[in-house]
């Protein structure tokens, strides 16, 4: 039940270090209210699921590095080794004097090729150590050069090396205004690829995390660091041991597994949001309280109102009456508002778990028509609280949440394809315009697939 | 012929029992009222044979089934097998009659399927060592059609979403992965446990532990409950050998059963008493089936004097056509060298395609089939890694190398996945001649990798 995580590009580095990171704190947390057997087992299964052992005693995160320039990896690795907990191996990362420059059509193209054999020695060392890979978790941007373009390049060698592991793919999706100025173009080309290799892709938009950071954490300067350690945070509360199944006597073996087959089965559905509760700042934590009724309330209605966080949630919005079906929208580019679901899956730690209620989850009116919730809405619990919260819930959701976003991205770049800007940069490297209108055309077809939910 | 055996029919009839497995074992006072017909026993024989065919189809996994179900699971088992009484199959389903019919249908299962012996078999205390190893060539293909053809004209046709569909489709590609990645692990840890100890068993020829003798050693105090099992096992063993030895006294009895069983028969006859419509399980499907077998036979046979006509036309025309050319050829005949090569390659060409051919008629006959322990050598030993014997020989006889395994599946696998690209194809050319009857549709194949 290993997972070998794949860092790629500068985005994906940073967050990687930020996630073992987080993990690592969390299993060091002495906030657990469980019992001592409880968060042995734990954290063996934690141990077992991102870390591997060596002889120093200090374990080793199961990842490798890659990147076309050298000081991000020389600094996540040194930040690593400095915190005396963990560390990665040193001898796993890749890295090349030149970089991308945000060309997409460098990475895929030019990079990935050329470096493909020596990133995939790497990878397979990795496998190698695992006693049951579980499989494979990249982290990306899909702005940039590296991480896009070379990361859907990997994804489809590691679909081609691995052909029966799990690939789940977490995507950052860039700035609404970034400073990017092909990024639209990127990010089309990165979804449209990944989509043919990978099982799912986790979505975390920058937008996002920022008012998180802003309204929730009370953070005045913000920082990528503290974006991405909100990431992190949630990535975590996911991906922790936790027992998928009611009755099970032991930890998840095959987390990835597990949540592919609840989230991910139908080929066209494979865009995933994650939303975590709560989130707040460290020293607000210590003087708040939560009930489980208040926060799945909560949840369930970010679920269906598509908020991003808890607070500025739209509760007028309700699940359409039976009988009365959701009126068909003339084009997803109207404001959507109740959000349909075509699978849910809440992750549940901290005190009193077994005494949740989650029957609001599990109104049939949440759901699209042809899936009912016994077979939609799935549950992970542990009584082991997450880092500092003693209570929190997470919703891994396959819904209409990333619908208006990805109509957003195409618009765009359609628009900047159908006056060819910047379009020379990707031909130079070998992405004719085909291949972009095969992009766009994939696209549109999962953004019909959701719309018609 | 009966009174000197008087006394051998009780000690065969508890030899039976005691080989049976613990928590399925009858009273032998059951087989006395059997005899008889007497109603108390047919509940205990209804319960018997349930628990007994369970574990031989199932696995032993015995669900909380009311006796209904355990009737119809195992009226289902012996239509299975072929028996064909129908006096059995109109027993009722609360199983208060018919312990004669039941005790019938037990006997027929020892003689015709082995009971005891299958029973043995899946009982016996494992060693977890063990991999299943089958090449035999798999003929299913053409069935499958007609199975799910039949199936589905009982049902209602009921309107299922294709997206639904999808779905499970995808659910169970997940899952099978997941087995894979389960099986993976099992055979590293499994390697992991072989070489560790390597060269610390007594037997030689295995040189190291089974799973199971390395739990032992990692947990001592479960010996006894090994001890234990081993211990059953070889009482049911002896009880077998002396069930053996007993075995036509048995026999002698049932005869004695079928006698009184004609008897009633006969004295039901002349009541009068007429006979129940005839309630197999399932009646209109056996009887699709048996019609679609006789059907299918006509259809084959059909099928294969045509195809034997149509080969016939081919190969006279073919034959003609190339005397034609041959003559043709002769007129220019190039000098002799060139013609003995060439003559050379074709007769080259030739073999190479017909031994493809025949490697494959040859080898449909060996093909290895059931359980096999592990047992790995090294590289340094004279054999080769990765050796596998059978389980039940000693010496070791059956003896079979993991790497020729390894090869014949990836052959298979080859043939598989070109028969899967045929099958695509011809999916792909269905559509497309489909797209093309349609106006105003565009069709768009999916991305290319």
């Amino acid at each position: 039940m290993s997972i070998v995580t794949v860092q790629l590009g500068q985005c994906g580095n940073q967050i990687g270090y930020e996630v073992f990171n987080a993990i690592c704190s969390d299993f060091h947390s002495t906030h657990g209210i469980c019992s001592k057997k409880e968060n042995e087992s734990y954290q063996e299964a934690c141990k077992e699921r991102f870390f591997s052992e060596e002889k120093t005693g200090v374990p080793v995160a199961r990842a490798v590095l890659v990147d076309m320039e050298p000081k991000v990896i020389s600094q996540t690795l040194s930040m690593a080794a400095r915190s005396g907990h963990w560390k990665y191996d040193h001898q796993s990362h890749f890295c090349q004097k030149q970089g991308s420059g945000n060309n997409w059509a460098n990475g895929y193209s030019v990079h990935g090729p050329r470096y493909r054999d020596v990133i995939m020695n790497l990878v397979q060392k990795e496998a190698e150590k695992c006693d049951r890979l579980s499989g494979f978790f990249t982290v990306m941007s899909m702005a940039g050069g590296t991480g896009s373009g070379m990361g859907a390049y990997v994804t489809q060698c590691l679909r081609d090396a691995f052909p029966t592991s799990f690939i789940l793919n977490q995507v950052i999706w860039p700035y609404g205004t970034g400073e990017v100025i092909v990024q639209n173009y990127n990010s089309v080309l990165t979804l449209s690829h990944l989509y043919q290799s990978s099982d799912a892709l986790l979505v975390h938009e920058n937008d996002a995390i920022h008012k998180i950071c802003a309204q929730l954490m009370n953070i005045k300067k913000i920082s990528f660091r503290d974006v991405n350690q909100v990431i992190a945070h949630q990535l975590g509360s996911v991906f922790q041991p936790t027992y998928s199944s009611e009755g099970a006597s032991q930890y998840s073996r095959s987390p990835l597994g597990d949540l592919m087959e609840s989230l991910v089965p139908h080929p066209e559905l494979k865009m995933l949001g994650l939303r975590n509760i709560p989130q707040m700042s460290e020293n607000s934590l210590a003087y708040s309280t939560f009930t489980w009724p208040g926060l799945i309330k909560h949840l369930r209605q970010m679920l269906i109102a598509h908020a991003k966080m808890e607070e500025g949630i739209d509760w007028q919005v309700r699940p359409p009456l039976p009988g009365h079906p959701v009126p068909p929208k003339a084009s997803p580019n109207q404001a959507l508002h109740f959000n349909t679901s075509v699978a849910n899956l809440v992750v549940l730690r901290g005190k009193d778990v077994q005494s949740v209620d989650l029957g609001g989850f599990r109104d049939p009116a949440l759901y699209t028509s042809w899936l009912n919730p016994q077979e939609a809405f799935h549950i992970w619990k542990t009584p082991r609280a997450f880092n500092k919260y003693e209570k929190s819930a997470s919703l891994v959701s396959n819904s209409q949440f990333l619908l208006q976003l990805m109509d957003n991205v195409v618009g765009k770049a359609w628009n900047m394809f159908a006056s060819k800007a910047y379009v020379h940069q990707y031909t130079k490297f070998g992405i004719e315009e085909e291949d972009f209108l095969d992009c766009f055309t994939t696209l549109e077809q999962v953004i019909s697939s959701y719309a018609s939910l | 012929m009966w009174r000197g055996r008087a006394g051998a029919l009780p000690a065969a009839i508890g030899a039976l029992c005691r080989a049976l497995p613990p928590g399925s074992r009858p009273a032998p006072e059951a087989f006395r009222l059997a005899k008889f017909d007497r109603p108390e026993a047919s509940l205990q024989i209804w319960r018997l044979l349930y628990s007994l065919l369970k574990q031989i189809h199932d696995g032993g996994w015995t669900e909380l089934d009311t006796i209904g179900t355990q009737i119809r699971f195992v009226k289902s088992v012996l239509w299975y097998h072929g028996y064909g009484r129908p006096e059995f199959y109109q027993l009722p389903s609360d199983g208060s009659q018919g312990s004669r019919e039941l005790l019938l249908a037990f006997s027929w299962l020892l003689n015709r399927i082995s009971l005891l012996e299958q029973l043995l078999t899946v009982n016996r205390v494992k060693i977890r060592d063990e991999a299943s190893v089958c090449t035999c060539e798999d003929n299913l293909s053409n069935s499958w059609k007609d199975r799910t053809e039949i199936a589905l004209e009982p049902c209602l046709k009921r309107e299922v979403d294709v997206r639904y569909l999808q779905w499970l489709n995808g659910r169970l590609r997940f899952q099978w992965r997941s087995l894979h990645v389960e099986s993976q692990e099992q055979c590293k840890l499994l390697h992991k446990i072989h070489s560790y100890t390597s060269g610390c068993h007594m037997d030689q020829t295995i040189g190291h532990f089974s799973v199971t003798e390395t739990d032992l050693i990692r947990q001592p105090d479960s010996y006894k409950q090994l001890l234990q099992s081993l211990e059953s096992e070889t009482s049911r063993l002896e009880a077998f050998l002396e069930w053996k030895r007993l075995e036509p006294v048995y026999w002698h009895w049932m005869e004695t059963v079928l006698d009184t069983l004609s008897e009633d028969a006969n004295t039901f006859k002349s009541e009068g008493v007429c006979k129940e419509k005839n309630t197999l399980p399932n009646a209109n499907l056996c009887c699709h089936i048996a019609s679609n077998i006789i059907g299918e036979i006509d259809k084959l046979t059909k099928d294969l004097v045509t195809l034997h006509d149509g080969l016939h036309e081919l190969v006279t025309c073919k034959k003609s056509a190339w005397y034609e050319k041959v003559k043709s050829r002769e007129r220019t005949l190039p000098d002799e060298r060139e013609f003995c090569a060439a003559v050379r390659t074709i007769t080259e060409a030739v073999k190479l395609k017909l031994s493809d051919l025949k490697y494959h008629c040859a080898h449909k006959k060996n093909g290895m089939h059931g359980p096999y322990r592990l047992v790995f050598k090294d590289k340094r030993s004279a054999s080769k890694t990765g050796f596998l014997s059978s389980v039940s020989k000693e010496p070791i006889t059956n003896v079979v190398n993991a790497t020729e395994v390894i090869s014949k599946l990836q052959m298979e696998e080859a043939t598989l996945k070109r028969e899967l690209k045929r099958l695509q194809e011809e999916c792909r050319h269905k559509l497309d001649e489909i797209a093309e009857g349609l106006v105003g549709v565009i069709c768009i194949p999916p991305m290319k990798r």
